[in-house]
């Protein structure tokens, strides 16, 4: 963590530097001789907290902080009052500018550092609340409240998004009655500014969409588009993205993808599991780059699990990263479970290094239901709302 | 933490990248490949010999320097490739990208 940084105004030069000497223990330590010294220092790079003498020449204590109650940014930086004065009256005038503390000379110094380091940590309290609290609500905003609902298909979705998180991302879209686009993806960058910049990202790509399929519904195709306006724009320059397009037509029991750098997807059949193994360049890197459309069909009871890199690069027992081939293992031994993804993540977990993801992971499980013929072994006619239930 | 920058021609370097490059450190190389654009360096060898960690915003740092040199004619190239830093590599499909070296010393021979 970045060091805080202090501002110590005050005239009395032993002081001064007795205060500059203690403080720069801890802290990033710059000084002024009075106030207008000060606000040339605040000027030049923002202090997270000051503490300040009131009488001063120049420019005194009670002037410099009515001077930086002008300005928004400077208004807010914790303020502590230092000063001789132990009248009553000087401590009301401290009072009524804003101030945050007021310490009377002589004073200890250790309870001095004390009230600092209290403000400093409330204050950054408040802003990591704060960026929690945003990242948290973008988060929710990111990811659909519901999946498709298709017959004949199961479908789960999980999100774990840890506090410090990136830009997973998770959307779909019935493009025209019966066939579906799924977005998934990965802004890289970490924190607030990559939860904003994701989000507006999904946004981007939600509108790109619509107005692309009017002529085209290659997953390739848009996917190109999407990475030259990417390399291209210039607010989205130093933007990079891992994208898994999926188009999906359940009548047809197919899966067409594009692959931009993201984690390849696992099918997995009666057979086994395996990697959908093609896959292109990450975007926004390359804007000639080229992409190519996979067509996969889906057999009765097969399934396709798409993943982020959290779940690739989660820390093994072992000391091994998980890697597709603990993938393609937790893929397999799911297979045929209730709950499949919920499976994953428990057997994962159960083998981790640590009891938890050390990053966000972000889960989708498509699975086609077994036809018809494996369905009636067993007795479902008992139920007496399987004839209902059942659309047929 | 600083990243140890040797000169090789008049506008080549290799960085030495470290045990890690990730959000922890990806500003500061950032900074430091940045002066070295500016003083007129077009060619990267990273030197990834010891590389432990390379996460997408380390990898992010790297694209962005891809970014700005590529236009001027400039290379990116990767020698002495770790494991860890292969499996990220191949995942994003970067080796499209970036040239690959089996040492820095062929990577020197191979940006002439």
């Amino acid at each position: 963590m970045a060091e805080h940084s202090i501002l110590v105004v005050e005239d009395e030069h032993t002081l001064r530097r007795l205060l500059e000497y203690r403080l720069s223990k801890k802290y990033n330590v710059r000084t002024a001789a009075n106030g207008e010294e000060a606000l040339v220092r605040v000027s030049e790079e923002l202090p997270d907290l000051i503490i300040s003498d009131i009488m001063m020449p120049k420019m005194d204590g009670f002037a410099l902080q009515a001077s930086l109650q002008d300005r928004k940014e400077t208004s807010v930086i914790p303020f502590i009052f230092l000063t001789a004065k132990a009248d009553e009256q000087s401590r009301l005038k401290g009072r009524r500018t804003g101030v945050d503390d007021y310490i009377t000379k002589p004073f200890d110094i250790d309870q001095l550092l004390a009230r600092v380091e209290r403000l400093l940590a409330r204050t950054s309290h408040f802003q990591t609340q704060l960026d929690a609290r945003i990242g948290e609500d973008f988060s929710r905003k990111l990811i659909p409240k519901q999946l498709p609902r298709v017959d004949g298909y199961k479908l789960e979705f999980h999100n774990a998004p840890r506090e410090v998180s990136g830009g997973d991302i998770f959307d779909w879209t019935e493009v025209k009655p019966g066939v579906y686009f799924i977005t998934i993806g990965d802004v890289m960058g970490k924190g607030l500014q990559a939860k904003v910049y994701t989000f507006s990202f999904v946004g981007y790509i939600r509108s790109m969409l619509h107005a692309l399929l009017r002529t085209s519904d290659s997953p390739a195709e848009i996917m190109a588009r999407i990475n030259q306006l990417l390399v291209d724009d210039p607010p989205l320059e130093d933007s990079f993205a891992t994208l898994l397009f999926l188009r999906w037509e359940p009548a047809r029991n197919l899966v067409t993808y594009a692959n931009g750098g993201h984690p390849r997807p696992v099918i997995i059949t009666e057979r086994g599991a395996e990697i959908l193994s093609y896959s292109d360049i990450i975007l926004g890197l390359d804007g000639h780059a080229e992409f190519k459309d996979t067509a996969v069909s889906i057999p009765p009871g097969a399934a396709i699990l798409t993943y982020t890199d959290g779940l690739l690069e989660q820390q093994m027992a072992s000391g091994e990263q998980l890697g597709e081939e603990g993938v393609i293992r937790a893929a397999g031994e799911a297979f045929g479970s209730d709950r499949p993804l919920d499976r994953i993540v428990s057997g994962v977990l159960s083998e981790s290094a640590k009891p938890e993801f050390a990053d966000d992971i972000l889960l989708f499980w498509m699975e086609r239901e077994a036809s018809m013929a494996t369905i009636r072994q067993t007795p479902r006619w008992f139920s007496p709302f399987g004839e209902s239930a059942d659309p047929k | 933490m600083s990243f140890f920058i040797e000169p090789v021609t008049r506008d080549s370097v290799v960085v030495q990248i470290g045990k890690a490059l990730d959000f922890r450190n990806a500003a500061d190389f950032k900074a430091a490949v940045q002066e070295q654009v500016r003083s007129g360096v077009r060619n990267f060898i990273l030197d990834f010999t010891d590389t432990g960690i390379l996460d997408s915003t380390g990898l992010g740092s790297i694209f962005s320097l891809y970014r700005q040199v590529s236009p001027m004619s400039g290379q990116v190239v990767f020698a002495s490739v770790s494991r860890p830093v292969q499996v990220v590599v191949q995942l994003t499909r970067t080796y499209k990208v970036f040239r690959q070296f089996p040492s820095v010393d062929a990577a020197r021979e191979g940006i002439r």
